[in-house]
């Protein structure tokens, strides 16, 4: 905690503060990836996740088929056992955005919508994740596997390029089936960061999210929402038309605002408490806070598990 | 509050579009998207309210404006008020048409049309005026303007009225009634028009218009029996001489105007009153059979006779007069200088051909010529002779009383000094035996004498040839009808007094030109001798609408001492009339008495208009329209003394009119408002 509160990042004036909106209105993911990180990575420079991608980690038996180059010769010499000497991640990992791009992801109360957060928050990670050396990799689903881009660190271009002409089209279901279809393709450790708005039961969110946990896979999901969302700020009785089904009801906001925010908080509370129940890092993102924040609240919490373990 | 048309209220379910507007389209054009209702569809149905009017003045503005307009389509009046004022109270001024053409006579009509100009007047008030006006082809004013206390009068003269033999003619009936109306103070002006209303006695345009704020009634008198209505329509006469006795075959023509076949009819040839032939005769309904009568021969002047088919519903067209009398010969007298080969040969050979009219010559040399034979003559043609100074005074006071004088010229042509009614004076004769013959070159087509040769190939005039004629210096009263090819003239025409004299500069024998040998020659003689002697073919018949004036017939009698005796027997003596002219009103024979003598002076068939006698009715709005087409006036449509009909307390009330400007204003005030709003 003390970590984040000294390096509060300074280096370019003003970052910190800039507005998703207008981050919106400058168009190219790269530019806007490239403004929001640079700033971010010289704040950020002395941070203990980055450098520590090799160090060791153990030492475990001898088994035959493994590199007798990996053998390590003083222990062998000390005690005359055969030891490998393993250690704590790869040279460079693979790092996966799964979008949801369901027409939910299409509202904006606020000039920036959904969607566009996502992105610019996508390309902002993976530009970051790029920087370092590390593997990216994009899917975007809704109730099907929309875009696929296989982790490569050649694959940055085409990321922001698949992101750049992304559109939410359909409505999206329930986000089981596509997440288990790609959990199936990750054969190697990595990290996984899912981004949706998460219109569905918690349980079933969990179930459909744990998948993506085995073989090692660090997950991380972003709760994305816009204020309207979470305040239901409407004042005329109005009609309501969902944008996933189509469906239009009538709806009086001042009589029913309480019992919708209440229900909200509950939503994003049971999210949180299942999250971390499996293990999984959930933040819940307000599209109009800077994406910065974002990214302070995803790193803070990544830093302190680090050090935890 | 009453209404003209009710049924437009059915468009108030329109009513409905602008409360849909406010409460559905608008709530329409504001959904909001939402990213998922997931939430707001947990929440309990209580608290979703239903949808609810945002702006009640928007709303009752176009619900008036709508209310307003359907409103005024529907045409509202107060029933028995007088909101207009003019044609819509106080006393009346009623005119009753009664229609009397002898159709109306068919089966039960006339009396129909009694009962309901006997009903109009028994529907005046206390105040209304009313008059009756008969009318057939003409219009007679039976009563005129009647007060309250002359009722009695009215219906008397509906009663004693009857149908005539005069065809139906609208205009002048109108007219009348239009002028009476006009001179009327009453503040309402009315007009009941009973007819059978055939569709023959109106054009449609006759221009007649009643004064402003007149009212029209048509009561339509139609229907009855349907029976076969059989009218002889036509009829031909073919003359013919057998045995030196003139005769005459008839053929009728009878047509079936019913709506069903007439079978088993008889057609009777009456002449002078007895029925010489009858023929039998089947007719399908609506078309028309030809009946011919064996010839009949002439017996005398003014043989009467009539072709009657049998009686049916309408029976004053069954029977068809017509006057025939022994064909009038044309007297002509040829002024010739007699001798061996007289040049008159030609001229009376040609006039010796030909029936109508029949010409009867006599040759005459110019010392023999007596004044019984100028008393008898028509014409005179002086054939290249020398007139003496007595014989040319005596031409002129022939000539002067109406005969005809044709003069040819030639080589011993001359005319006597201080005589003058020829077209041209005589010079010196133009030889053209040498090089090519002269040819007639312009001919006058328009006059008499050639207008039958003025279709192509209908004579050649160009085709004699003449050697010689007379130069003349022409009169300037005279008209030239005809030149040579040189231009000198070779035809003229001179009115003198009621007579004429015609001029031919060359010769009627082959002495200057062969002109005799030409085929042109008789019609020419023919038709300068018939021009001259002022024949007209007598008319078998003449019909009911049509007016004798001095001519009556063939008679020439002073008409001051004359006396008509009518089909009817009424005797009429012209100069009591105050006219010298008499108008023939009843189908049959009229007679022309000199004096009160026996004896006949001329006789004239009479008959009724055979249009007439087509039944089929025309709409009466036609009339109405037209009679009413001035401003303020107005139409009725059913029958006689009620109360004005709603449409006249319509339009005098004008009600729609006030309606429709405040649903349009409404309409304005409600896009003001709907602005307004939008800009807040």
């Amino acid at each position: 905690m003390s970590l984040l509160g000294a390096h509060t990042p300074t280096a370019v004036p003003g970052a910190r503060f800039m507005d998703p909106v207008v981050l919106a209105r400058i168009g190219n993911l790269e530019l806007v990836s490239r403004a929001v990180c640079d700033g971010f990575i010289n704040g950020l420079h002395k941070a203990p996740y980055f450098g520590a991608s090799v160090d060791f980690a153990e030492h475990r038996g001898y088994v035959p088929g493994d590199d007798v180059r990996r053998m390590d010769w003083r222990v062998w010499a000390r005690t005359d056992r055969y030891y490998i000497k393993e250690y704590e991640a790869e040279t460079n990992m693979n790092f996966t955005v799964l979008l949801d791009v369901s027409k939910s992801m299409d509202y904006g109360s606020r000039g920036i919508t959904k969607l566009d957060y996502a992105r610019i928050l996508t390309a902002c990670l993976t530009n970051l994740v790029h920087q370092q050396r590390d593997r990216v990799g994009f899917v975007a689903f809704d109730s099907e596997i929309v875009e696929h881009v296989p982790p490569s660190a050649k694959h940055m271009d085409t990321v922001l390029h698949v992101l750049e002409r992304l559109k939410a089209g359909r409505p999206g279901g329930s986000m089981r089936k596509p997440l288990h279809k790609v959990a199936e393709h990750f054969g190697r450790r990595g990290v996984l960061v899912v981004i949706s708005d998460f219109y569905e039961d918690p349980e079933a969110i969990v179930e459909a999210v744990s998948p993506l946990r085995f073989r090692g896979n660090d997950l991380v999901v972003f709760h994305v929402l816009d204020p309207a969302e979470l305040t239901f700020g409407f004042s005329d009785a109005q009609a309501f038309e969902d944008l996933e089904s189509g469906d239009q009801m009538p709806v009086v906001p001042d009589a029913m605002r309480k019992e919708y925010v209440s229900l909200v908080n509950a939503h994003v509370e049971a999210l949180q408490r299942r999250f971390s129940e499996v293990r999984v890092d959930y933040t819940l993102l307000n599209t109009s806070m800077p994406l910065d924040h974002a990214l302070y609240k995803y790193l803070a919490g990544r830093g302190k598990r680090t050090r935890l373990r | 509050m009453s209404f003209l048309a009710p049924l437009f209220f059915v468009a108030l379910a329109a009513l409905a579009i602008p409360v849909l507007i406010h409460l559905i389209q608008r709530e329409k054009k504001q959904v909001i998207r939402f990213p998922s209702l997931m939430f707001v569809q947990r929440v309990p149905y209580k608290s979703i309210q239903r949808r609810r009017v945002h702006n009640w003045l928007l709303l009752f503005v176009r619900l008036a404006a709508l209310a307003l307009i359907v409103l005024a389509f529907a045409r509202p009046f107060f029933a028995g008020q007088d909101l207009g004022g003019g044609a819509g109270s106080g006393a009346r001024e009623v005119v009753i048409l009664l229609d009397q053409s002898y159709s109306i006579g068919y089966a039960d009509r006339w009396e129909r049309a009694q009962a309901a100009a006997s009903e109009a007047i028994d529907g005046l008030g206390q105040a209304d005026r009313g008059s009756v006006v008969l009318f057939s082809s003409g219009a007679e004013i039976a009563l005129r303007s009647a007060a309250a206390g002359e009722r009695e009068r009215l219906q008397a003269a509906v009663a004693v009225a009857a149908p005539t033999a005069g065809a139906t003619r609208f205009a002048p009936a109108l007219k009348v009634a239009g002028g009476i109306l006009a001179d009327s103070a009453l503040p309402r002006r009315e007009v009941i028009l009973i007819s059978d209303f055939q569709r023959g006695g109106w054009r449609g345009e006759e221009g007649t218009s009643l004064p402003d704020g007149s009212t029209v009634t048509p009561v339509l008198i139609a229907g009855g029996a349907e029976a076969p209505n059989a009218g002889v329509t036509a009829v031909s006469l073919a003359r013919s001489t057998f045995s030196n006795q003139e005769r005459v075959a008839v053929s009728a023509v009878v047509v079936n105007r019913g709506t069903e076949a007439l079978v088993g009819g008889q057609l009777a040839l009456e002449i002078d009153g007895r029925s010489i032939q009858t023929e039998d005769f089947d007719v399908e309904a609506g078309s028309s059979e030809s009946v011919t009568f064996a010839p009949v021969t002439i017996a005398g002047r003014f043989m009467r006779g009539s072709v009657r088919a049998t009686p049916d519903a309408l029976d004053a067209d069954n029977a068809f007069n017509f006057v025939v009398s022994p064909a009038e010969p044309v007297r002509v007298v040829v002024v010739d200088r007699g001798g061996t080969g007289s040049a008159a040969l030609y001229l009376t050979r040609a006039l010796a051909i030909g029936e109508t009219p029949r010409f009867e010559t006599t040759v005459r040399q110019p010392d023999g010529l007596s004044d019984e034979d100028l008393r008898q003559a028509s014409v005179v043609v002086l054939n290249d002779v020398a007139v003496p100074a007595a014989l040319g005074r005596r031409l002129a006071r022939f000539v002067e009383a109406g005969g005809g004088l044709l003069v040819a010229l030639g080589p011993r042509a001359a005319w006597p000094q201080g005589v003058d009614i020829l077209p041209a004076a005589l010079e010196q004769r133009v030889d053209r035996t040498r090089g090519e013959a002269a040819r007639i070159g312009a001919l006058e087509y328009g006059h008499t004498v050639f207008e039958p040769f003025r279709a192509p190939r209908s004579g050649d005039f160009s085709a004699a040839r003449i050697y010689g004629y007379r130069a003349v210096e022409p009169e300037a009263s005279a008209q030239v009808l005809a030149r040579f090819d040189a231009g000198a003239p070779a035809l003229l025409e001179r009115q003198v007094g009621a007579g004429r004299v015609l001029l031919w500069t060359s010769t009627l024998d082959l002495s200057w030109s062969d002109m005799p040998l030409k085929p042109v020659f008789l019609p020419f003689v023919h038709r300068a001798a018939r021009h001259l002697s002022g024949y007209s073919e007598p008319l078998p018949w003449s019909m009911v609408g049509q007016v004798l004036d001095a001519s009556f017939g063939e008679a020439t009698l002073p008409m001051g001492s004359a006396v008509v005796v009518t089909p009817s027997g009424r005797q009429v003596s012209l100069d009591e009339e105050g006219s010298d002219v008499l108008e023939l009103t009843e189908g049959g024979f009229y007679e022309l008495r000199a004096g009160t003598s026996e004896s006949v002076a001329a006789v004239v068939a009479s008959n009724v208009d055979s249009g007439e006698s087509d039944l089929t009715a025309m709409d009466p709005k036609e009339i109405v329209a037209a009679a009413t087409s001035g401003t303020g006036t107005d139409a009725r449509s059913n029958s006689a003394g009620l109360p004005p009909l709603p449409e006249a307390q319509e339009q005098a009330q004008r009600l729609w009119w006030y309606l429709l400007c405040l649903g349009i204003a409404l309409l304005g005030a409600d896009t003001l408002i709907s602005n307004r709003m939008s800009k807040i």
